[in-house]
C-alpha cells in the first residue's frame, strides 16, 4: 500500500515542480514494474535524490531540473514507446535509462536517430555504445573490473583451478560470464567445469555436486545477488568450502543479508561501495537513507552520479530554447565532464566501435576490490 | 499537422505492434477454426524473427526476400513436426505444442549464431506502416475467401465433429496439416515484421508467456470470425498503455478484465449481433 | 558424486510430484487445466511467511493456516469462476484462459503488496539440521519434503480407492452427468476438490519456499511449467502417475545436468514431454481420459 502513497507523493511533487517557469526537462525511463523493477526503482530514487539536491541549491544557472519519469517495464517495446513519448511529446532535453541492456539495444537507436542523448546508468553489456554517438553510460563494464578482481583473488588464495557457474538465459549474467571466460584464458587458469542455471531456478544442487567433484580452489560465479546467495548457501550445505569470486551482480547488500557466513571470503569488484569514505559518498548514503528509509545500492549511486554528470555538462551550456540546438549542445558538452561522485572519480572514454564509426561514451573508472568478511564488504588491502 | 507528426512519431511503434499481433492472432484463429488448439505459434513467430534477422544482418538479403524466408522457415518446421503431432487431440495437442515451443526457445538461447540470451541487435529498421497494412489486408482477404470455400467448410466440419467429417470423405489429416502450416507462415511473417521494427530480438519474447498471451488475444476478441482476433490483439496490446496511470497495479486490472470477459462475454468482445443490438438495429440473420 | 546426485534427484522429484498433485486432481475431477495453480502455490508461500512474521506462529501451524488460506482461494476460484463456466458448458479452453486471468491478477497483486524482491522466512524458522553420510549431505528440510510428499500421496491415493467419497470422485472423473444421476452431489464434490487442490498447492508452496528459501510473486511460473510436464507424463488426472512422473522428471533433469550439460536441463523436460506424447498420446502411465460430457 505504501508504494501507492509514494506514487501519489511523486505525482504531487512533479506537479509542483512543473509550475516553475524555466525548467530543464530530463526524461527518466526505468523499469518500475515487473521483474527488473528491483533495479529500476533504486535507480529512480537516485535520480530523484540528486534532482532534489540540485534544485534545493538553486538549480543549474538558475533553472530547475524537472524529471519526467516513465515506467518501461523492462520490456523492449515499452522502452521504445517510452523513449518516443519522451523525445517527441514531452520534448525532454535528454533521457536517462532504460534499465536493462536489452532495452537499450532496442530504444537506444531511437534516441540516436533523433539526435538526443540516451544515458544508461545500469547497462553493462558490450556493444551498448556502438549504437551511436548519442549513447552514454556511467555504468562500468565488466571487462574493466573482472581482470582485477580475478587477479587479486588468485594471488590471495593461491588459486590453481576454478569452477564456473552462471545464468545462461539472462543477458547480464551471460555477458558477465563471457568476460570471465576471457579473463581466465588470459590469466591461464584452468576451469574444472562450467555450469549454468536459468532465471527462476532455486535448486542448484545438481550443478554444485558436479562442481564439488572437480575440487576447485574457487568458484567463479556470474549471477544476480539473490541467486548468488542461494548458490552459496546450497554449496556450503553440500560441503563445498571453496571461496566465490563474483561479478557486478554481487554488488548488493542482499548478498550477505541472505548468505550470512556462507559468503565469507568472496571477492568482488565494484565501482561503488557503501563504505567508501569520500565525502560525496557519505553525503549520498546518508541522504538516501534519510529520504527512502532504505540502504542505497550501486544502482542508486550510479543514477545519482549520472544526474550530477549531466548537471555539470549543463552548467557549461547556454540554453537557447531551440530544442534541437540545445540537445546537440548538451551532447557536445557531456564528454568533457569529470566529477567526484558517490562512485568516486569519474570521466568518460570514447568507445571504439567494431566498424570504426564514431561510437558513444563509456565510463572510465577504477573499481574497488572488496572481500566479504563477517557478513560485510571490506575494502581489500592485501592485509585482510 | 505538427500535432499529428508528433503523435505518429510517438505511437508508431505501438501501432506497428497492434498490426503484428493482429497477424499472429489470425494465425491462431486459423488453427482454432480447424479445431486445433496449438500453442506453437509464439515459437513459429520466433523462428520467423530469427531467420529474417539473421538473413538481414549476415547475408544482407533485401527486405522482401527476408520476409518470404520468415514465412517459409517456420512452415518447413511446422510440416515436419505437424505430421506426428497432429494425431493428438485437445489438451494433449496444446501441451505437445507448448513443449515444442519451449524446446525452440531453449535452442535459440544456447546457440552462438542467435546471440544467446543477449539476442540480436542492430537489425535494420525496414518495416514500414504500409507493409503491415498490406500484409494484414492480404491475410484477411485470403482467409475470408477461404472461409467461404470448400476448404473453409471442411475446416468447420472437422471442428464440429472429426469422425463425421472423415465419414463425409474429408481428408482430415491433410486439412489439419494445411491449417497448421499456414498458421506457421502467418506467425513467421509477423515475427519478421516485428524484428525489423524494433532493432532487437531476444529469446524471451517467444516463450510460454507469449504463447499464452496470443491465445488470450483471440479468445478475448472472439473466435467466431476474423474481426474478433484482431480486435482482441488491438485491445490487449493497448491496454497496458491505457492503464499506465495505475502503475504497479495495472497487472491486477489486466487479469480482472480477462476473467470478466471470459465470464460475461462468452463469444468474446467482438460479437456483431450484440453490437447491432446495442445500437438498436435488432438481430439480423447471417 | 552419484549417491549425492540420486539424493538431489529424489528431493527435486518429490517437489515436482507434490506440486503436481493438486494440479492433477483438478484435472481429474473438474476436467480443468488450472493454470492458476502456480499462483495459488505462491499465495500459500506468502501466507505462511505472513503468519510467521506477524503472528509468530510455529512452523507447523503456519503451514496449516497457509493451507487453509490457499484452500479457500481454490474454493473461491471454483465458485466464482469455474462454476458459472460449467453451468453454461463452456469448451475446455475457456476455463483454462479464465485461470490465466486469475494467475495474472494474483501475481500482480502480490507484487503490488509485497514488492518484486525475494522474501525469506526469518532466521530460526527453518529446521537447520544436517546429516552427513560419508560424502553425502542431506538437510532435515529435504527429508521433511520427501516424507510429506509421499505421505500426502499415500493418504490421497487410499482415500480415492477405499472411501465412499473417493468412489464418488472416481465416478465423477468418468462422467459427471452419470454421477449426478446416481445421486452423487457433484457440485459439492467439485467444491471439496477445489479446496483440497488449493490446500495441496499451498502446502507445496510453503515447503518449497522453506527448502529454497526464496519467495517471489513469480515463483509459481517455472514450477507450473514443470507441473504441466509432470501431469501429462503421468497421465492427466492420475495420482499415482503424477508421483512416478514427478520423480522421473526430477531424475531426468538432475542426471542430464550431472552427466550431460546443465544448459540442457529444461530442454530435457520439454523435449521428453514432446517425444513421449508422440509415442504415447496419453502420457507415460495414462489412459486417454475422454470425458463423456
Amino acid at each position: 500500500m505504501s508504494s501507492l502513497t509514494k506514487t501519489l507523493i511523486l505525482a504531487a511533487t512533479l506537479v509542483t515542480v512543473s509550475v516553475q517557469a524555466a525548467d530543464i526537462k530530463v526524461g527518466v525511463a526505468e523499469a518500475l514494474s515487473g521483474g527488473a523493477a528491483q533495479y529500476g526503482v533504486p535507480i529512480r530514487n537516485g535520480f530523484q535524490l540528486a534532482a532534489d539536491e540540485i534544485n534545493a541549491k538553486g538549480g543549474i544557472n538558475g533553472n530547475k531540473i524537472q524529471l519526467v519519469i516513465e515506467d518501461e517495464q523492462g520490456k523492449k517495446e515499452e522502452a521504445i514507446n517510452v523513449f518516443k513519448k519522451l523525445i517527441f511529446q514531452d520534448k525532454v532535453l535528454m533521457i536517462f535509462g532504460p534499465t536493462l541492456s536489452n532495452s537499450m539495444f532496442a530504444a537506444g537507436p531511437v534516441a540516436n536517430a533523433s539526435k538526443t542523448v540516451a544515458f544508461g546508468t545500469s547497462n553493462t553489456a558490450n556493444g551498448i555504445t556502438d549504437i551511436g554517438p548519442y549513447i552514454f553510460r556511467n555504468s562500468v563494464m565488466e571487462s574493466d573490473v573482472l581482470p582485477i578482481t580475478v587477479a587479486t583473488a588468485v594471488k590471495h588464495y593461491h588459486i590453481k583451478k576454478v569452477a564456473v557457474m552462471y545464468g545462461n538465459d539472462d543477458a547480464f549474467t551471460k555477458s558477465g560470464y563471457d568476460v570471465f571466460k576471457k579473463v581466465l584464458a588470459d590469466q591461464n587458469i584452468p576451469v574444472t567445469t562450467t555450469e549454468t542455471y536459468v532465471k527462476g531456478d532455486v535448486d542448484f544442487k545438481a550443478q554444485l555436486t558436479k562442481i564439488k567433484a572437480g575440487n576447485p580452489d574457487a568458484i567463479i560465479c556470474s549471477a544476480l545477488a539473490e541467486e548468488a546467495a542461494n548458490i552459496m548457501l546450497q554449496a556450503r550445505s553440500l560441503g563445498i568450502k571453496a571461496p566465490f569470486i563474483g561479478g557486478n551482480g554481487f554488488n548488493s547488500p542482499k548478498l550477505f543479508e541472505i548468505s550470512k557466513q556462507a559468503g565469507d571470503g568472496t571477492f568482488v569488484g565494484s565501482p561503488w561501495s557503501n563504505d567508501n569514505p569520500s565525502s560525496a559518498n557519505v553525503n549520498f548514503v546518508n541522504a538516501y537513507k534519510k529520504k527512502y528509509n532504505a540502504e542505497p545500492n550501486q544502482f542508486a549511486a550510479q543514477g545519482y552520479d549520472a544526474l550530477y554528470i549531466a548537471a555539470a555538462a549543463l552548467k557549461t551550456v547556454k540554453l537557447s530554447g531551440n530544442l534541437e540546438a540545445d540537445r546537440q549542445a548538451l551532447r557536445d558538452a557531456l564528454p568533457k565532464v569529470t566529477i567526484n561522485g558517490a562512485t568516486g572519480a569519474f570521466k568518460f572514454r570514447p568507445a571504439v566501435t567494431k566498424d570504426g564509426k564514431p561510437g558513444g561514451f563509456d565510463a572510465d573508472q577504477k573499481p574497488f576490490i572488496y572481500i566479504l568478511q563477517n557478513s560485510k564488504f571490506n575494502l581489500f588491502t592485501g592485509k585482510n | 499537422m505538427e500535432w499529428l507528426a508528433n503523435f505518429w512519431a510517438t505511437y508508431s511503434t505501438l501501432i506497428y505492434s497492434i498490426g503484428v499481433y493482429a497477424l499472429v492472432a489470425l494465425s491462431i484463429w486459423l488453427t482454432l477454426a480447424c479445431g486445433l488448439l496449438s500453442l506453437a505459434n509464439a515459437a513459429f513467430m520466433g523462428i520467423g524473427a530469427y531467420v529474417s534477422a539473421l538473413l538481414s544482418l549476415q547475408a544482407g538479403w533485401p527486405f522482401w526476400a527476408v520476409l518470404v524466408a520468415a514465412g517459409l522457415a517456420p512452415a518447413g518446421v511446422a510440416l515436419i513436426i505437424g505430421i506426428p503431432t497432429l494425431r493428438l487431440s485437445g489438451v494433449y495437442l496444446a501441451m505437445a505444442t507448448l513443449a515444442f515451443g519451449e524446446v525452440v526457445r531453449i535452442i535459440i538461447l544456447n546457440l552462438e549464431i542467435t546471440g544467446g540470451p543477449e539476442g540480436l541487435n542492430g537489425i535494420p529498421q525496414s518495416t514500414r506502416g504500409w507493409h503491415i497494412v498490406a500484409i494484414l489486408g492480404l491475410a484477411v482477404y485470403g482467409l475470408a475467401r477461404m472461409r467461404r470455400s470448400r476448404t473453409g467448410r471442411a475446416f468447420e466440419a472437422i471442428r464440429e465433429d472429426e469422425v463425421a467429417a472423415s465419414l463425409m470423405g474429408i481428408d482430415v489429416k491433410r486439412h489439419k496439416l494445411f491449417a497448421f502450416v499456414l498458421g506457421a507462415v502467418l506467425a513467421g511473417v509477423a515475427g519478421g515484421l516485428n524484428a525489423h521494427a524494433t532493432f532487437f530480438i531476444s529469446p524471451r519474447e517467444y516463450g510460454f508467456e507469449n504463447a499464452v498471451d496470443i491465445l488470450t488475444m483471440v479468445v478475448f476478441g472472439g473466435i467466431g470470425g476474423l474481426v474478433g482476433p484482431m480486435v482482441g490483439a488491438g485491445i490487449l496490446t493497448l491496454l497496458p498503455e491505457l492503464l499506465r496511470f495505475l502503475h504497479e497495479f495495472r497487472g491486477i486490472f489486466n487479469g480482472l478484465v480477462l476473467i470478466l470477459v471470459v465470464l460475461f462475454l462468452p463469444k468474446g468482445i467482438w460479437e456483431p449481433r450484440r453490437i447491432r443490438a446495442l445500437f438498436g438495429l435488432g438481430p439480423k440473420e447471417g | 558424486m552419484l549417491p549425492q546426485q540420486l539424493l538431489n534427484a529424489l528431493t527435486l522429484g518429490s517437489v515436482y510430484a507434490l506440486f503436481a498433485l493438486g494440479f492433477t486432481l483438478m484435472f481429474g475431477v473438474l476436467g480443468v487445466i488450472n493454470l492458476s495453480h502456480g499462483a495459488v502455490f505462491m499465495v500459500g508461500s506468502y501466507a505462511a511467511l505472513f503468519f510467521v512474521n506477524h503472528f509468530h506462529l510455529p512452523l507447523w501451524l503456519a503451514l496449516l493456516s497457509a493451507m487453509a488460506i490457499s484452500g479457500c482461494l481454490g474454493l473461491l476460484i471454483d465458485v466464482l469462476i469455474l462454476k458459472p463456466l460449467r453451468a453454461r458448458n463452456a469448451p475446455h479452453l475457456i476455463p483454462m484462459i479464465a485461470t490465466i486471468g486469475v494467475a495474472i491478477t494474483l501475481s500482480s497483486a502480490a507484487q503490488g503488496i509485497f514488492g518484486a524482491e525475494i522474501m525469506r522466512f526469518p532466521e530460526g524458522t527453518i529446521p537447520t539440521g544436517e546429516f552427513t553420510f560419508g560424502d553425502v549431505h542431506v538437510r532435515a528440510i529435504e527429508i521433511g519434503i520427501v516424507a510429506i510428499s509421499l505421505a500426502v500421496m499415500a493418504i490421497l491415493f487410499t482415500a480415492l480407492r477405499r472411501t465412499q467419497v473417493g468412489r464418488a470422485l472416481r465416478a465423477i472423473a468418468e462422467s459427471p452427468k452419470s454421477a449426478a444421476l446416481l445421486g452423487i452431489n457433484v457440485e459439492g464434490l467439485f467444491r471439496a476438490t477445489a479446496f483440497i487442490a488449493g490446500a495441496l498447492g499451498g502446502a507445496a508452496g510453503v515447503l518449497i519456499g522453506l527448502d529454497f528459501n526464496a519467495i517471489t510473486p513469480l515463483m509459481g511460473q517455472p514450477i507450473l511449467h514443470k507441473g504441466i510436464a509432470v501431469i501429462i507424463l503421468g497421465g492427466m488426472g492420475d495420482i499415482r502417475g503424477s508421483l512416478i512422473a514427478g520423480l522421473f522428471l526430477g531424475f531426468a533433469e538432475v542426471m542430464s545436468k550431472a552427466y550431460l550439460s546443465s544448459q540442457m536441463g529444461d530442454a530435457v523436460a520439454f523435449g521428453m514431454l514432446f517425444l513421449i506424447l508422440l509415442v504415447r498420446p496419453s502420457g507415460l502411465f495414462g489412459r486417454v481420459l475422454e470425458r463423456k460430457a
